[in-house]
């Protein structure tokens, strides 16, 4: 295909997403989803997942066998046009389609693939068992255990954090079985049922109020040995080889959405006479702010398309993902702190946002506080920062403390 | 990879280890730079007509490859007249009506016998909302005479031929080709602290004008000087990128070796994060001047979206290049506020460069026009 026929064919599928979203975005959903209840937010988020995957764009990341297959190219188109008309986020599934599939398509036996893959796509929600109370940055160090029984194995512990675990029918856990050998090396990856008995959930009011997270308690939980996912003992490295993953399209995803819905909305804000009369922006200080947020959103998108562009040629280098993540999540939290000082007091008189928005919801306050929820997990951004001069640089390691 | 991509490695390649190697020269190891670069050698690579026509004895490149070079050229902090006498001239050149004396200065310009100048405005201009031109031509008894001044011109002093934007009595713009030793045409350069780059005051008094010494554009005037400043402004872009890039690897590599309390400092978190920091600045202003150097090049790009990709990549490549040069001596420490260092040299040029063509602010402005 020549570049120009290549280029015509976007633009077609471009115009037909653009339609699709013109016809299926529900209208006034941020109203809707401001305030909304749990089983609101929930059955919002299914009912969006449905329709997405009705027209193939749920999961157009995944294999064409199971169901995805779109090139990297129309992807971009996609997510740019989802975010251009402010379509809801895929929250509840984010886990599921990301992280669940990309590590069962990486370590999954065909077996997992076909138990799980297709009852993604009907809607099983899945969580992170990662973080615990003693294993947040330092991960390697995590205490819960797993015993193995027979054919199975018995695990105990308490994990952290687990983002949608109360709505969770899945959970990806890592978990040690061997307590022996260097920390590494003893880590096993396991699917659990979270219907399993002697699993516990508890949610976890976060800093903005609202409890996305949950805490985890094991006690003497049976998974069978078929739900181990890769080696036994090498559960830490399936997780470093599928964490990075999924990151270059989700923060494709966030970059577009900060674009196209964080952007506009700022200069909507900064264009609302202020309660002391005069527009912000007519304040050359507000302009130069706005006009430099807008060339770093510029810079990060561009930055996305590339880090696609060389995953797919194979030519990424091993910090790319840290320096996008990085690079977002404090851009994420410079703007809306910025939102935040534009809008003034009533932006504290905002006290939800809508649930399915981005990160920008236009609650500017609360935007702001919830920022954190981009600097923190994932990697805190002194995490990215070692990992980019370490692996970007080359710079030494610190000695390892005891 | 395509061809085009992959002429414009090879490109990189050998303009890196040509200039690597003229930048070098008596300097110490840690930060090379300053040193100038013979003109012959850059004739010699081809690079004085890359975007001059095959028929002309040029290449037939676009923008693209010229900032590939100027990205380079900042890498060394090589001391040249590429930015004057080929950036800013052969871009003024190409947008003229076609002419025999017009070819034959791209001709002479592509060979390295001619290294003239271009003067379109103060080096501290940038496009604004209405254009205007630093000459204006006036009619006397003995015929049209040249009057005006420009400052802070890049390479304009040691020019020999130099092309002088001027509005004539009806306002309209046009080129003035000059001999820079034309009686009534003063130059004198202006010492900078940067001493790798030359910058001069052009002064025109009752310069004689003759009428086939006044060349006039071969589309909208006005919308083809805000296109040069905009090339003014991503080349010197290219520039700040290249020698953030230099800064950082010089950085990195002393980060390495230099040790302190017994370890590497690039294994104190202190040293390693902001080093960090200067790769994620690095990253995002590369895309910006690659994307505007692209628009640029494309001849069928709107005017509107050169000009923001322009702005962009200046105020950001601008202020960045600062930054890192400034962390570059900061992680150097005592040894890096030594002359001999010659990380200065970097500092000291990407301060000038983040002055020319438009501060960073001001081109935030003309982002800011656009919604506010």
């Amino acid at each position: 295909m020549t570049a120009a026929a290549a280029t015509a064919g976007r633009e077609e599928f471009r115009a037909a997403v653009r339609e699709w979203c013109r016809t299926h975005v529900p209208s006034g959903w941020r109203q809707a989803q401001t305030g909304a209840s749990d089983e609101e937010y929930v059955g919002f988020q299914r009912a969006w997942f449905a329709e997405l995957r009705a027209a193939g764009f749920a999961v157009p990341h995944w294999p064409a066998a199971w169901g995805g297959g779109m090139s990297a190219a129309e992807q971009v188109v996609l997510y740019s046009e989802l975010a251009a008309a402010d379509a809801p986020r895929l929250i509840l599934a984010f886990v599921s389609i990301h992280h669940a599939a990309s590590t069962l398509l990486a370590a999954g036996t065909p077996e997992q693939c076909q138990r799980h893959l297709p009852a993604i796509l009907d809607g099983e929600i899945w969580v992170q068992g990662f973080s615990e109370p003693e294993a947040g940055s330092d991960l390697a160090s995590l205490r819960t255990s797993a015993r193995r029984e027979g054919d199975a194995y018995v695990v105990n512990g308490q994990k952290l954090w687990a983002s949608g675990a109360q709505h969770a029918d899945w959970c990806l856990l890592l978990a040690r079985t061997d307590p022996a050998v260097p920390k590494r090396r003893g880590i096993s990856y396991f699917l659990l049922d979270m219907r399993t008995p002697g699993v516990e959930v508890r949610p976890i009011r976060q800093a903005t109020g609202e409890s996305h997270f949950g805490e985890i308690f094991l006690t003497d939980v049976v998974i069978p040995a078929g739900q181990l996912i890769g080696p036994e003992n090498g559960g830490w490295q399936v997780a470093q080889a599928t964490l990075g993953a999924e990151r270059g399209m989700t923060m494709l995803e966030l970059a577009e959405r900060l674009g196209q819905v964080g952007f506009r909305r700022l200069v909507e804000a900064c264009s609302r006479p202020a309660a002391s009369g005069g527009r912000p922006i007519d304040d050359g200080l507000v302009q130069d702010k706005l006009a430099e947020f807008e060339t770093e959103i510029t810079g990060l998108r561009s930055l996305c398309r590339s880090l696609i562009e060389d995953h797919e040629a194979g030519c990424s280098g091993p910090a790319d993902a840290s320096i996008v993540k990085l690079y977002y999540s404090e851009l994420l939290q410079r703007l809306t702190d910025f939102g935040t000082q534009i809008s003034g007091l009533p932006a504290h008189a905002e006290l939800c946002k809508p649930a399915s928005a981005g990160w920008e919801s236009g609650a500017w306050a609360l935007d702001f506080i919830g920022s954190w929820e981009w600097t923190i997990p994932g990697g805190t951004s002194e995490i990215q920062r070692t990992i980019i001069g370490e692996r970007g640089l080359g710079l030494p390691r610190e000695p390892a403390a005891g | 990879m395509s061809d085009q991509a992959e002429i414009r490695e090879e490109l990189r390649a050998v303009a890196r280890d040509l200039l690597g190697r003229a930048g070098q020269a008596g300097r110490v190891a840690a930060a090379p730079g300053g040193a100038g670069v013979d003109w012959q050698v850059l004739a010699g690579a081809d690079w004085l007509g890359l975007e001059v026509a095959a028929g002309l004895g040029g290449a037939d490149a676009t923008f693209a490859e010229v900032a590939i070079v100027a990205e380079e050229l900042g890498r060394a902090a090589v001391r040249s007249s590429y930015l004057g006498a080929v950036v800013l001239s052969v871009g003024t050149l190409n947008l003229l009506e076609p002419g025999a004396d017009r070819d034959l200065v791209l001709s002479q310009i592509a060979a390295g016998t001619l290294v003239p100048a271009a003067v379109l405005a103060n080096g501290d201009a940038m496009t604004e909302a209405r254009v205007s031109a630093p000459f204006r031509i006036e009619p006397s008894p003995a015929g049209d005479r040249l009057h005006g001044q420009a400052a802070f011109v890049p390479d304009a002093a040691s020019a020999d031929r130099l092309l002088l934007l001027a509005a004539d009595q009806g306002g309209s713009l046009a080129i003035v080709d000059a001999e820079s030793r034309r009686h009534g045409l003063e130059l004198t350069e202006q010492p900078v602290l940067d001493e790798t780059r030359s910058l001069g005051l052009v002064t025109a008094r009752a310069v004689e004008v003759s009428p086939e010494a006044v060349w006039r554009f071969a589309g909208d005037a006005r919308a083809a000087v805000g296109r040069l400043l905009d090339r003014a402004a991503i080349a010197v872009a290219c520039d700040s990128l290249g020698l953030s890039e230099a800064m950082l690897a010089a950085t990195v590599g002393y980060a390495r070796v230099r040790e302190q309390f017994g370890r590497p400092i690039g294994s104190f978190q202190a040293v390693k994060h902001a080093c960090a920091d200067m790769l994620v600045q690095v990253r995002v202003a590369r895309q910006l001047v690659t994307e505007a150097a692209q628009r640029l090049a494309d001849p069928g790009s709107p005017d509107d979206a050169v000009a923001a990709a322009a702005s962009m990549a200046k105020s950001c490549a601008g202020d960045m290049a600062v930054d890192i040069a400034g962390k570059a001596m900061q992680l150097h420490g005592g040894i890096g506020y030594t002359w001999e260092s010659g990380i200065h040299v970097y500092l000291k040029r990407a301060a000038l460069n983040r002055a020319l063509f438009g501060l960073p602010g001001a081109h935030r402005r003309r982002l800011a026009a656009r919604y506010a």
